[in-house]
Parts: C-alpha cells; sequence; structure tokens
C-alpha cells in the first residue's frame, strides 16, 4: 500500500488517541487519526497545508504506539516516515531545528558538533582490525562515554573480537530518516557502507536501538533500492549479553524497572531478552503499568526532543512518573537516547529515580 | 466575526479558528460520501473547554451570536452524532477527564475515555457494570449521548440504567438531572444540553471468567440466563475476526462458574476481542449497521441475516444485532445497512440510535421535542440531531423507500 491508499483505509476509529503527543497537545490535528485525514485530504488535493499544519504533522515520536493499537493493522511508522519525507520533497520541511541538525551533521557527520577526530575518544583500549565493529553511535561517542566504554568492556569479557571505526563511524542516519530528511540519510548510509565494504566487515554490533534498527532493516532496503549488497549481520549488545552472558548476582536487594525503547520493542519487537537479562542480574523486576508493546515512549525520538522540547520532557516526565510508581530504585533501558533524555527527565522530577543502561550493569557482573 | 471571535476567545482558553482544524471537527466516524459533504458545514471554532465556567461561556457566547453549538466526545460514533450541519461553535470535551470513586459509584466528567476508566475502577477493586464495545476510545459522555448497549448490558440493561445523575449545562446554567428526567439526554446527542460530567454505578470485582461456547444462535438463547454479559459471533464475522469459522457465544460471568464445561480457551479469546470488531476492516472496508430486536422475534431476524457477518449482543430486554456490510460502493452498501434495519423493522425491532441519520424514527420519548423547545428555544443546541431532520435524513428517509 503507498501512503495515499494506507491513509484511505483508516477508519476514524480513533483508538490511537493513547498517542503521547496528542495526550499532552490534545488538538485532533496533532492525534494519528487527524493527521492521517490531513495527509489524505492533501494528498487528494482537497487542502493546501501551512507551516502550522505542518508542525502538527511533526508533533509526533515515530513511537509506533498507534501502529500497535490499530484494528486493522495500519503500518503507521512506514507511513509517518514517508508523510515526513513527501513534505520535505514539497518543500514543507524540515523544520528549523530538524534542518540545522541536518547542516551540523553535514559538517560534523554527527548531530553533536562532536569533532569527529575525537569519535573513539572513549576507547582505552587497542584498536585492532576485526571482522565484526562495535558501532557506538552519535550519542555514546560523545554524550555517553561510559555506555561505549562499558559495551567495549562487556564485549571483551566475554571474549568477542571486535573492532571500531573511530572516525570512519558516521550517523547511522537514523534522526534524519525518522525526521524526512532522506538525502542526508542516502549519503550517511553511502558512507558507512563504503568503509565496512572496505574494512570487511561482516557483524556489527550496535548498544543503541536507533542504529540497531536502521542498520538491521533500512539499511538493506535502502542497498536494495540502489542495487548494492547488504549482507551484514546487525546485533544489539543485549541479545549478545542474553546469550553469552553469565553474571555474577548483585550483592544487595535491587528493584528495578524497564522501559522498552521504541526503537527495540515495537519497531524491532525485542522485548524479552533485556528482562532475561534482569533477572539473571538478579535484579527484582518490577512492570511498569504499560510496557512491552503497549510502552510509553521517553519522548525523544522522531525529532520530538530537538523540535519540541516541551512536549518531549511533558512525555518523560510521565514515563518518570510511572516507573516511579512502581517503587523501583532504578529505571533501566537499553538505550542511550532514552537514557539521556529520561535521566534529564528525572532531573526535572528532583532524581528521585536513578535511570541506568542495563550494558553498564550487567558489564561489572560478568563472571570471568 | 471579529467580535464572535473576541468574544469566544475571552471565554476559553483553548479555541481554534484553523482551517484544517474546523476540517477536521467536521466530521467524525460515519464516512461521507463526496456528493453529500455538500450538506456538510465546517465549523467556525473549535474549543476545548476544561471546566463548567467555560462551557456556559462558550453557551453565552453561541445565545449572543445566534451560532449552534455541537458537543464531541471521541467522534466515534457511527450515527453523525458529532458531523457538523451548520457553521458552528464545536465543544470538544476531551480537556474535561477527571473522575472520582466515591460511595460505589463513580463521578466521571465528560471526556473521560472508558477505557482509561476501567483501568482506574480496577486498581481501586472496582469495575463498570457497562460500557461500550468502542471503550479504548470513546467518551463517557459521548456514548450517553448517544445511549446504548455494551458489555454488560446482559446484566445492567442499557446504559441510562446504570445513571445516577448527569450534570448538564445548557442557557440557564448547570443543572443536575436524575431518575425520570434522565430520558430527556440519554440519547438525545446533546440536543437539550451538553453532559459535563455523570454520577455511574459501578459493580465490585475484576475480570469475569469467560466461556465459549459453538452453538446456533438459537440454542444460545437458552444459555445466557444468570451471564453478565454474552455475544454472539456467527462464523462469517468469526473467519474475518481471526477467531475460528464457527458460530460462537461468548459467555461472561461476574464470578467463577467452575461447573460449567465450556470453552475456557474460546471465552478468553472472544473477550479479548469485544474492542476489535473493526478487525472485520482489515482486509476490505465495511459498513456497520444495527439494530435492536426483541428476544420474541430475534431468532427469525438473525435467520434472514445469518449470511451477512454478523455480532449479536444480549441484553437485559433486547438483542443488538449488529450487520458487518462489505463496501461494494457506497450507496448500495448504504442501501443494505437501510434495509437491514427496515427488516429488523418488520420483526418488531427498532434503529439502535438516532443522532443525524434516523431522526424520524421514533425510538425517543414522545415529549422529547416539547422538552427541547423549552430548554434550547432558539434550537441552538446541536441543530438536526436526534429528534430534527436535516439533509441528510431525507435522503435516508428515500432510501428507506426502496423496496
Amino acid at each position: 500500500m503507498n501512503i495515499q491508499e494506507i491513509a484511505a483505509r483508516c477508519s476514524r476509529c480513533g483508538y490511537c488517541n493513547v498517542c503521547p503527543t496528542y495526550r499532552i497537545d490534545g488538538w485532533e490535528s496533532v492525534s494519528p487519526r487527524g493527521k492521517i485525514q490531513i495527509a489524505l485530504s492533501f494528498l487528494n488535493g482537497d487542502i493546501k497545508i501551512d507551516a502550522r499544519t505542518v508542525k502538527d504533522i511533526f508533533k509526533c515520536s515515530v513511537c509506533g504506539l498507534c501502529e500497535e493499537v490499530c484494528p486493522i493493522d495500519l503500518p503507521l511508522i512506514d507511513f509517518w516516515e514517508e508523510l515526513r519525507y513527501l513534505m520535505s520533497k514539497n518543500g514543507y520541511a524540515p523544520l528549523s531545528v530538524h534542518k540545522k541538525l541536518k547542516e551540523i551533521t553535514y559538517r560534523y557527520f554527527n548531530p553533536y558538533s562532536g569533532d569527529q577526530d575525537r569519535r573513539d575518544e572513549w576507547a582505552n583500549f587497542e584498536i585492532k582490525p576485526s571482522k565484526t565493529l562495535y558501532f557506538a553511535g552519535c550519542t555514546a561517542s560523545f554524550k555517553l562515554q561510559n555506555l561505549a566504554k562499558a559495551t567495549a568492556n562487556a564485549l571483551n569479557k566475554l571474549g568477542i573480537e571486535f573492532t571500531i571505526a573511530g572516525r570512519n563511524e558516521y550517523c547511522c542516519g537514523s534522526p534524519f530518516l525518522r525526521t524526512g530528511q532522506k538525502d542526508i540519510f542516502e549519503k550517511l548510509f553511502e558512507k558507512n557502507l563504503k568503509y565496512w565494504e572496505r574494512a570487511g566487515i561482516e557483524r556489527i554490533i550496535t548498544s543503541c536501538p536507533g542504529c540497531y534498527r536502521t542498520i538491521s532493516r533500512d539499511y538493506p532496503r535502502f542497498a536494495e533500492e540502489k542495487g548494492l549488497e547488504f549482507n551484514i549481520e546487525v546485533i544489539h549488545t543485549v541479545s549478545i549479553l542474553e546469550r553469552m552472558g553469565r553474571f555474577e548476582k548483585i550483592g544487595k536487594k535491587i528493584r528495578g524497572t524497564y522501559h522498552d525503547p521504541c526503537h527495540l520493542g515495537r519497531h524491532m519487537g525485542m522485548y524479552e531478552e533485556p528482562r532475561k537479562v534482569i533477572r539473571k542480574l538478579g535484579i527484582e523486576l518490577v512492570e511498569m503499568e504499560r510496557t512491552k508493546e503497549y510502552s510509553l515512549c521517553c519522548g525523544a525520538g522522531g525529532g520530538l526532543r530537538s523540535q519540541f522540547k516541551e512536549i518531549s520532557f511533558e512525555i518523560g516526565k510521565q514515563r518518570v512518573l510511572e516507573a516511579m510508581d512502581t517503587g523501583a530504585e532504578y529505571l533501566i533501558t537499553c538505550c542511550p537516547f532514552c537514557e539521556y533524555h529520561l535521566s534529564k527527565s528525572a532531573e526535572k522530577l528532583g532524581n528521585k529515580i536513578k535511570v541506568v543502561d542495563l550494558v553498564e550493569i550487567a558489564e561489572k557482573l560478568i563472571s570471568p | 466575526m471579529d467580535s464572535f471571535k473576541m468574544e469566544l476567545s475571552r471565554s476559553v482558553r483553548r479555541y481554534d479558528f484553523h482551517p484544517i482544524q474546523r476540517m477536521l471537527y467536521s466530521q467524525d466516524f460515519i464516512e461521507i460520501s463526496p456528493f453529500l459533504k455538500r450538506f456538510i458545514k465546517y465549523p467556525v471554532c473549535i474549543v476545548q473547554p476544561e471546566n463548567d465556567e467555560e462551557v456556559l461561556a462558550v453557551l453565552e457566547v453561541s445565545r449572543r451570536f445566534k451560532i449552534p453549538v455541537v458537543p464531541r466526545g471521541a467522534a466515534t460514533s457511527a450515527y453523525g452524532g458529532a458531523t457538523t450541519l451548520k457553521k458552528c461553535i464545536v465543544i470538544d470535551f476531551s480537556r474535561m477527564n477527571s473522575f472520582e470513586i466515591k460511595n460505589g459509584c463513580v463521578v466521571a466528567e465528560s471526556g473521560v475515555v472508558w477505557l482509561d476508566l476501567e483501568k482506574e475502577l480496577k486498581k481501586a477493586g472496582y469495575a463498570l457494570r457497562v460500557y461500550p464495545t468502542s471503550a479504548p476510545a470513546s467518551t463517557v459522555g459521548g456514548w450517553i449521548a448517544q445511549g446504548g448497549y455494551g458489555v454488560g448490558s446482559l446484566k445492567y440493561g442499557d446504559i441510562g440504567k446504570n445513571v445516577e445523575w448527569i450534570e448538564v449545562a445548557d442557557f440557564d446554567g448547570v443543572k443536575r438531572v436524575k431518575g425520570d428526567e434522565l430520558k430527556y439526554y440519554v440519547g438525545l446527542f446533546g440536543t437539550t444540553g451538553l453532559i459535563l460530567r455523570v454520577c455511574l454505578r459501578v459493580r465490585e470485582g475484576g475480570e469475569p471468567s469467560n466461556y465459549g461456547v459453538k452453538c446456533s444462535f438459537k440454542d444460545s438463547l437458552d444459555l445466557i440466563e444468570g451471564a453478565y454479559h454474552a455475544s454472539y459471533v456467527n462464523r462469517n464475522l468469526g473467519k474475518m475476526l481471526g477467531c475460528g469459522d464457527s458460530d460462537s457465544l461468548l459467555l461472561s460471568f461476574e464470578d467463577q462458574k467452575s461447573e460449567l464445561d465450556f470453552d475456557v480457551e474460546l471465552g478468553n479469546i472472544l473477550w479479548s476481542r469485544r474492542f476489535y470488531l473493526l478487525k472485520a476492516a482489515k482486509d476490505t472496508n465495511i459498513v456497520f449497521t444495527e439494530a435492536v430486536l426483541p428476544y420474541e422475534t430475534a431468532p427469525e431476524f438473525y435467520q434472514k441475516v445469518d449470511k451477512l457477518a454478523v455480532e449479536a449482543i444480549f441484553a437485559q430486554d433486547c438483542v443488538v444485532m449488529l450487520g458487518i456490510l462489505p463496501e461494494r460502493g457506497y450507496y448500495s452498501t448504504a442501501l443494505k445497512a437501510v434495509k437491514f434495519i427496515k427488516m429488523a423493522e418488520k420483526y418488531g425491532g427498532r434503529t439502535y440510535a438516532t443522532g443525524m441519520l434516523f431522526p424520524h424514527k421514533k425510538i425517543l420519548d414522545k415529549d422529547a421535542a416539547d422538552y427541547k423547545k423549552a430548554v434550547d428555544p432558539e434550537n441552538l443546541l446541536n441543530p438536526g440531531k436526534a429528534i430534527q431532520g436535516n439533509a441528510i435524513s431525507k435522503l435516508v428517509r428515500l432510501a428507506e423507500m426502496v423496496p
């Protein structure tokens, strides 16, 4: 189904009212149902859209909860991405901050203005060639370097030989694909792929679900479109920990709750592996009210945090409060972007719960 | 218009005059064909009141400028209750969504979503007696304004029977109505007053125990006694919903019935699908049609419609029959939907609700029109609905004449 056919199939049942952004903003033009009707009218040539409407279309973290609850299983994640691309193609987008991030990334190959020559600054080990690549991603490379270090330590402890690409690692392009900016995405895709081919990479390990989703699902699709080969296995760190990790139990009694990152959960269907690892560590796992397929987004994805900070933090705070309601001391996740955003949201609520990445805890407890 | 805009913007914090927002709020769940769209007028503005004072202030603007108001919940009714037929102010109640549980009742504001309410009640050890099968989206005020039957209606009757009182706003202010006077509000689509909050009777306990039985429709009538909820899915619908190709009865009890030798797995599947009739639309667009039948004639009627995909919801004193028609051309499918209701009428049945489509059906209290004139002399509360005809209902009447 193309985007117009998908929009025409929407029954307007309103079950997608669970959309975290709509629940905060409240206007129909921000609800998935409303946006689909706007898209349909636009594609049918019935309406002209303006800057405000385009902004409403982008008020979405592409978390995929709407797709999960849609009774007729419309592929809404793909729909939002295509719609955003259509907005860009027709000159209505990118929005100002998304555009700025693109400009930064054209210059620095990451959206944080990080010095590309210092991308591997976190690596405190000798880098050797290998067919297995640890792709740390921009957030772990520049913002949460402890995660990159912990992941590398975990891989070493598990006896997995790997290499890192250093200045040859470029943003995977996820933030741009999600915000309809295929032009820069394609450039980043080509640069990464070229290096991986040159380095003979056969397997990529990521600690970021955004990178994981993009490299495992979107890269093969784009490669096919461009007539390129893509025969690389892509694995998220948590799968490795679940399959290979033997852990010492945490000494004291700890209660933790797990936040499903949208890109790992709804986008990729990985719900059980992180929970198994948490249990193996001896952490008492308590679930939040909204969990697994119905998990509430952290509020950061899809360009929401960069362009609509207020809404993004409102969602983040809701999620932190939900975690606090469980009585857990730790809010565990395995996504650097979720961790970063939820930590900042928790800060706004007085830091009553500690936000941690699963890999960082697990790495310390891997049995020799 | 400028003074209207100024007045309105002073009356309520959340308002929107944007043309695309107005387009979105002109429609609800009902599909309107391109030809019929000429009868739809975009609202001039949408407001989202957050308290009673704002609702009253908007009503005052409506009265002063003689611009009607159309109340809106989640816009999930299949009867066009929230479709805008005139230039109007749409009052979207979704921001009035708080509730409080006390003394075996829950007082819920109009914009509370039924399923959200049910989840919160469960945390406190209670449950709704009756709720609609559109509970994931529909609102308390919206469903009560339409009236009807749903999950739990076998034991507890229609939603009106489970309302202790309603607070409504009209041009004279806010009033609390209960007892016999509720008949002027339940099922009237906000034409006599705007529902602000409702006191609902609730039940104690949690999830019911569910059982499935493969049986004929006629046999199901002998099995439903004592159940809290019962519904019947025929094989045609079962196939569309992905829950088997047999005629199946769901029996739900408020307590465990270990003595029953029925299929628990099938029961739980059917129960889990109670909100997902729309799954039938996964492969093809569909049109719903529904009618209320007395128990005496329901089996005969069922025989006539059995070749369609059909769900029956058993209520205290009637059966709601829902037909699912694959859309094969807008007008021919609409004619079939009308024919379904006409046939039900031959068997002593009636349309489920009125709204925009069936205001000519005399299913509401005969004094309702007089009551409306008294409380809304200038006809500003959702005009052309429930008890007043409109251009589209005239076409429906014409369709009813087609043999």
